[in-house]
């Protein structure tokens, strides 16, 4: 009996083992597929058509850049540089703004037709069409016409509104005009993609896994791809990527910033690159009736600036952990508008520096009371300032990010020594941003701006005066009339003096606290060659054409 | 006990009309589905007025509330609000991965809790029970997400010790799969390691289940008056103890399984299974009502028919329970 049951123990464990073991019995050290590298991301691309609302996500930039290229594309120093186009556009006149460029003799989609100035001009009525959902029109509908003669387009922009980021514009990549022409564009590309003007083309999917893309011999614009195929696979746990990375079952990867990061640098498999983008983390102030009184006062914002170490909170989260090398790939951001790798950038918010010290004296000067009288880090004392009451303020970001979590409690830690309070509001993202932030019902939001580098062009909907995400109801006359115009400067010298004289009254008023430039990351296995960390939303695909692999 | 049936399910269909009301207040109350366009600073008014009008994103709750229960009736639960995709096809395809992760896992699972609670049962007080019932109590205070990993990071190190691989991380499947028995052999590599996750949790629950309700048989009059008619003893756990003994397990295992087809959201994101669970969490984070309820319509059907297979299996194998 006793037998019996062992024995039907026995078997069970043995046909359980053989089902699992079984495999590895057979199993042998992979060699990747000759020519193929292996892309891991986080999100998978819920629609390959990039240019509608479902697609706007980096995750399909990635998949489909080396696919559907530009007219031009931001290289790793996050300049345009020509692809489809012969040279650089040309300015034909000031005003109203006229711009000409010319695709290239031997630029042609990949079944053979070539790509002209049609192609731009679909691309234009397509995006102008109010029927498909586009995700944004911001410079095309201030175009007044589109004149096109075989390769060569002719641009020009309404009188008085000079499109700041027109070069960024003309470079988007050109739709195939006999591919859309009568197709509902928003159910276009959804699953698959059978036209390709990059180095690349779509080979398959399998949803919710898997997207593959193949060498597109056809390509001729510039140099054929090396590889045959690059190979995205979606992972959406980002310790699941590392393990997936670890074990080679993925050989490139852009993961978020992450403790893991450190031990693949000591680890001579892998390449680690890092660097800064264009996303910046912030705290913006509430100046709508449903933020607290207290931020209306320009003297407790200036005192609340100065009480936040914000170069100790960027060693913290980044360069002690040895996600950073050291503190100068991350400097403190000094500035909303430009970040500090560009031109232009000028440090206009380095006036405040942290001094606790004189966050009690601004504040003691205001007339506050109840404060402590010296920074001390055990203090619960906690101003009270003439009507507008107790210095204690919502402060909200959202949950489930470990860094935004350490930002806030070395923040409030900071504060609170100096006597003013922050009270914590955490949510999830789509609650916070879907419904928090445009109804101005908080005190402090701590969130990233996505940008890329026409950004600055564009400052005027974030900062001006009814500017449409301006969600701090901040608005100071001057510097939104300053931001106006810079949106409609095309020279880029006068366009960047004219936000950094904007910038300069913003930081005066302390509208918003820029904190760090988010690092990018890109890991590959070295036996993979060619990856360069791209700082713009053209992604780590941005010279897929030059990567080779080996076994 | 038709009547019986019939009265169960139209209990259920009041209980999923309000628990889908429910649901989707919360759900559209809670998110924007449109929030990350508005957060662009360059998106297009127009398609935000759009979008907003087409799924009617203006109007108050309760209306909303309806269109959706006609796009679920007559249009296969609709489409999604950005992209209008139809939610049915993707639905389908991730109950597909759900179900093979979780019909291996809670057969394996079964197979190796029975044997283990009987084994232990018979062998009360044993080092083999002893050992047993630590492994249960350790597995059921292990969180699935760490035993995930720590499998992940098993295999991975011996991966790079031996050169060999064993069971891969993440993905359902190898990036060129193959047919047939490779095609096979390559979703056994890819599905195991969930697997053994999920069986842990589910070997650890059954095997206390199968423990005790094996104890409770075998010391019963009527195992002991076969013994006394002569019986082999094998005979008399098989046929009289063993049989008696499994009534209770089926039944929560029906109700194990009705709850799993939801999906094992922690697992599936563990290893990126193009699962349920998976499914679920991207669109809440999301914050799209239609594909949460069309998630949820088919998980609460899935809870409530095997909540009803169970009783009505128990009441099959135990005669004495009687439904009317």
């Amino acid at each position: 009996m006793r037998k019996r049951w062992l024995l039907l123990l026995t078997g069970t464990l043995a046909l359980v083992g053989s089902l699992i073991v079984g495999p590895a019995a057979t199993a042998k050290s992979e060699a990747p597929a000759a020519g193929t590298v292996i892309i891991g991301h986080d999100q998978e691309p819920t629609t390959l058509n990039f240019y509608i609302s479902e697609g706007n996500l980096y995750a399909t930039s990635l998949a489909m850049s080396p696919v559907l290229v530009g007219g031009m594309i931001y290289n790793d120093k996050a300049k345009l540089i020509p692809v489809l186009f012969d040279g650089e556009p040309k300015i034909l006149k000031a005003e109203p703004l006229t711009v000409t460029f010319r695709y290239k003799a031997n630029a042609k989609w990949s079944d053979g037709r070539q790509i002209t100035g049609n192609d731009f001009l679909a691309t234009y009525r397509t995006i102008m069409n109010p029927n498909w959902d586009i995700t944004s029109r911001e410079g095309w509908e201030d175009i007044a016409s589109v004149k096109v003669k075989g390769k060569t387009v002719t641009v020009t922009w309404k009188k008085g509104k000079a499109y700041a980021a027109w070069d960024a514009l003309v470079a988007t990549s050109p739709m195939p005009a006999h591919k859309v022409a009568g197709q509902n564009f928003n159910d276009l590309w959804r699953d698959s993609i059978d036209i390709a003007s990059g180095p690349f083309k779509f080979l398959s999917r399998q949803k919710g896994t898997q997207l593959v893309l193949a060498r597109n011999d056809a390509y001729t614009a510039g140099p054929k791809a090396k590889l045959d195929r690059i190979v995205f696979r979606y992972i959406p746990s980002t310790p699941s990527i590392f393990q997936a990375l670890q074990s080679g079952e993925i050989q490139v990867t852009e993961p978020q910033p992450q403790l893991q990061i450190v031990d693949i640098r000591k680890n001579p498999r892998f390449k680690v690159q890092s660097g800064p983008g264009y996303f910046w983390e912030h705290m913006d102030i509430q100046f709508g009736p449903k933020g607290h009184p207290a931020l209306k006062q320009k003297y407790i914002r200036q005192a609340l600036i100065q009480g936040i170490n914000r170069a100790q909170v960027r060693e913290a989260l980044y360069v002690r952990p040895g996600l950073v090398g050291s503190v100068k790939e991350l400097p403190v951001l000094q500035s909303h508008i430009f970040k500090p790798f560009e031109q232009y950038y000028q440090p206009n918010w380095g006036i405040w520096k942290f001094s606790q010290r004189n966050v009690i004296a601004t504040l003691k000067k205001g007339g506050c009371t109840g404060g402590p009288d010296v920074p001390t880090a055990n203090n619960d004392k906690i101003w009270t300032c003439p009507g507008v009451g107790k210095l204690s303020f919502r402060f909200t970001t959202t949950s489930g990010n470990q860094l935004r979590a350490l930002t806030f409690e070395i923040a409030q830690k900071q504060l609170r020594s100096v006597g003013i309070e922050l009270v914590p509001r955490f949510g999830p993202a789509g609650t916070v941003f879907g419904q928090v932030l445009p109804s101005g019902d908080w005190d402090i939001f701590m969130f990233t701006w996505v940008g890329g580098p026409t950004s600055s062009a564009t400052s005027f909907g974030l900062y001006g005066c009814g500017g449409d995400q301006n969600y701090m109801n901040y608005c100071n006359k001057k510097a939104s009339d300053l931001l106006k115009k810079a949106q409609f400067t095309p020279d880029p010298n006068e366009r960047a003096k004219l936000l950094n004289q904007a910038e300069k009254i913003m930081a005066q008023d302390v509208m918003s606290i820029p904190m760090y430039v988010r690092p990018g990351f890109l890991i590959n296995a070295t036996s993979v060659k060619g990856p360069i960390l791209n700082p713009t939303q053209q992604g780590s695909t941005w010279n897929a054409e030059t990567w080779t692999v080996s076994a | 006990m038709l009547t019986y049936v019939i009265r169960r399910l139209l209990y259920s269909i009041v209980v999923l009309v309000a628990a889908s009301f429910i649901i989707f207040t919360f759900v559209s109350v809670s998110a924007d589905p449109l929030s990350f366009l508005k957060m662009q600073p360059t998106a297009s008014e127009i398609t935000i007025q759009n979008i907003t009008k087409r799924k009617h994103l203006d109007e108050p709750i309760p209306v909303r509330y309806l269109y959706w229960v006609k796009d679920a009736l007559t249009n296969k639960f609709g489409t999604t609000t950005i992209g209008d995709r139809p939610i049915l096809p993707d639905l389908t395809r991730v109950m597909g991965h759900t179900l093979q992760l979780v019909v291996a896992a809670e057969l394996l699972a079964v197979i190796i809790a029975v044997a283990i609670g009987v084994f232990s049962a018979l062998r009360q007080y044993s080092a083999f029970d002893y050992a047993a019932t630590t492994f249960s109590f350790v597995g059921l205070a292990t969180p699935v997400f760490w035993l995930g990993l720590m499998l992940q990071v098993l295999f991975v190190n011996i991966y790079l010790w031996f050169d060999v691989r064993i069971f891969y991380t993440a993905n359902l499947s190898g990036v060129d799969p193959g047919t047939g028995l490779h095609f096979l052999l390559d979703r056994i590599q890819h599905l195991a390691l969930p697997i053994m996750t999920l069986m842990v949790a589910s070997i650890a629950s059954y095997s206390r289940y199968m423990r005790s309700s094996m104890l409770e048989v075998i010391n019963s009059d009527y195992v002991r008056t076969a013994r006394a008619k002569g019986l082999p003893e094998r005979r008399v756990t098989m046929r009289h103890a063993f049989r008696n003994a499994l009534i209770p397990l089926v039944t929560i295992v029906a109700l194990n399984f009705g709850s799993l087809l939801g999906g094992a959201v922690v697992t599936e994101t563990v290893f990126a299974l193009d699962g349920m669970g998976l499914y679920f969490v991207n669109q809440l984070n999301a914050g799209d009502p239609y594909p949460v309820m069309a998630w949820l319509m088919v998980t609460a059907t899935m809870v409530i028919v095997f909540n009803l297979i169970a009783d009505i299996a128990y009441g099959y194998l135990d005669p004495r329970v009687r439904y009317d």
